[in-house]
């Protein structure tokens, strides 16, 4: 164990006195993983909310069932009892014309715009929450197709149409995230490769003196690999701060666009486990540019 | 033991080096080595010797596992290094202390950084290691400039410094290309007065030299290559 430790600190040493050595292109790593960090990011950060809005729309999705303005209570009732019965359907509660009438007049703020109203005109209505299982665009079809045969039902309300098409552009653009991401972080870890052999290239003469003192693959490719990583993770750190100032600054100016594509809802930044994830995935993948830097080389 | 470990691993005996019928080639036809057999005893002290291109430098890297072998055997401190994987190379070299002509030492790390190397790749204890690092620098009287780069030390304290590497490790055997091949005569008796301490202290040691002034000095038995072929086993106290 004290001598794993030992190991451990000489590695440490020599991969910090690496990155000492070639600041350049340790630097050059790092910013090619951080370029490629940030746009991935900003992607991942636009696709995440998008998906949070769908979500969180998705759970407070219901159909509105607006009966006959004519149909009596007791067949108001009967259907409430049938569409509350049909699979899928979680709960449905009836509105009468009379509650949806003081509902209109709350949401204008007080009567008197409704003061001239000689009848109500407001049809009663069956407000149909649906299990979370059939809040899908299938789920729903079938559904609204079964309510929508069902005698004393005018019309049919359901905000499906509009969260699927949103639910497209979201996943067109994580799909686009990811090839785009895909092409970025390979063009970061051949970067990251390259400049990993030039170190290895470079610091030929110590790999052969190590290997003639004994020192094993551990001692010989190790240095390499916490470089890596640690360009990695310094990129990764510089791509969140990066990000992160950006959406500080301009989030503001954007406000109109990211609520055409995020809903009014306030967009979120990265949670600490995704902040921690996301410089762990730079790190690993700077570790990953050395792996492959050093693959195949054998001394 | 591991299966590989006890493929490896052949009885030595007293032997520290044993080659049986050992040939190397690279190129068909053309031998650095041929049809090689010999045996360097524990503790034993050997000249290699022989002009240039008679294969010293060839038959050493055997030793050392830098070079396998095309044909024959050859059994290092009871391994066969023809067999050796790469962490069984590592771990025999860490058994094995090796000197050569141009010294290579980092020249951008101090001395005591440089003789600490060997030490680090056994996972030595920092302390340690420093107290080891500090003892073989005194041994080779360069303890004193255990902060210098090596371009700051004269050539022969150069090789002090990769002799004292060499021998961080109390290694079972010593091997040395040409040690002294970039000395002054002075500086030369001073390099080999050292390697001959190490023998003493019960190191095998084989010096690969041309220098036949050594050889005579020294009286140890002595190999001669010719064109790969052993021509002739001189004991020790016996004219070459």
């Amino acid at each position: 164990m004290k001598r794993a430790g030992v190991i451990i600190a000489v590695l440490v040493r020599t991969a910090g006195r690496g990155l000492q050595a070639s600041p350049l292109p340790s630097a050059l790593a790092s910013a090619t993983i951080a370029i490629a960090l940030i746009l991935v990011g900003a992607f991942a950060l636009v696709v995440g909310n998008m998906e949070g809005l769908i979500e969180r729309f998705s759970k407070q999705l219901q159909v509105v069932v607006y009966l006959d303005t004519d149909l009596s209570t007791t067949a108001q009732h009967e259907l409430l009892l049938r569409v509350g019965e049909l699979p899928g359907v979680d709960h449905a509660s009836l509105v009468t014309r009379d509650e949806a009438l003081e509902r209109f007049r709350a949401t204008l703020g007080g009567g008197e715009l409704l003061a001239g109203l000689e009848h109500n005109p407001l049809p009663p209505s069956l407000e149909v929450e649906l299990l979370p299982g059939s809040r899908t665009e299938q789920g729903i079809t079938a559904i609204v197709s079964t309510i929508e045969g069902f005698a004393g039902v005018d019309e049919l309300a359901h905000g499906q149409q509009w969260l699927a098409g949103y639910a497209r552009i979201a996943s067109l653009a994580r799909m686009a995230g990811f090839v785009f991401g895909a092409v970025l972080v390979g063009a970061a870890l051949l970067i990251v490769a390259n400049t990993i052999r030039l170190a290895v290239y470079v610091r030929e003469d110590e790999i052969e003196i190590l290997s003639l003192v004994g020192a094993g693959r551990v001692f010989q490719r190790g240095p390499f690999i916490l470089e890596g990583l640690a360009e990695g993770a310094v990129g990764g750190l510089v791509a969140l701060g990066v990000l992160y100032g950006g959406f500080l600054i301009f989030l503001p100016r954007l406000e109109f666009g990211l609520a055409l594509m995020v809903g009014s809802s306030p967009p979120q930044f990265f949670a600490m486990g995704q902040a921690v994830a996301f410089v762990a995935i730079a790190a690993l993948l700077g570790g990953a540019g050395s792996a492959l830097a050093l693959l195949g080389w054998r001394r | 033991m591991s299966r590989r470990g006890r493929r490896e691993s052949v009885p030595g005996g007293d032997a520290a080096v044993r080659t049986y019928h050992l040939s190397k080639s690279y190129l068909a036809g053309q031998y650095a080595l041929h049809d090689l057999t010999l045996e360097v005893k524990k503790g034993e002290f050997v000249f290699l010797t022989g002009s240039s291109g008679a294969g010293k430098t060839t038959l050493l890297k055997t030793l050392f596992a830098a070079e396998r072998p095309s044909e024959g055997q050859v059994l290092v401190l009871g391994r066969n290094v023809g067999r050796l994987s790469e962490p069984g190379i590592a771990a025999l070299r860490r058994r094995v202390g090796v000197v050569f002509q141009d010294f290579k030492l980092l020249t951008r790390r101090t001395i005591e950084e440089n003789v600490r190397l060997a030490l680090d790749v056994v996972g030595t204890p920092r302390r340690e290691a420093t107290a080891k690092v500090f003892q073989r620098l005194k041994q080779v009287g360069l303890h004193h400039r255990r902060y210098h780069e090596p371009l700051a030390l004269s050539g022969g304290e150069q090789q002090r410094v990769a002799l004292a590497r060499a021998l961080a490790n109390d290694p079972e055997i010593l091997l040395a290309d040409e040690p002294t091949g970039n000395l002054d005569p002075e500086l030369t008796i001073e390099i080999m007065d050292l390697i001959v301490g190490a023998s003493l202290r019960g190191t095998t040691v084989i010096v690969a030299t041309h220098d036949w002034s050594l050889i005579e000095r020294y009286a140890k038995r002595t190999l001669r290559l010719e064109g790969g072929r052993l021509v002739e086993d001189a004991r020790a106290g016996t004219p070459a």
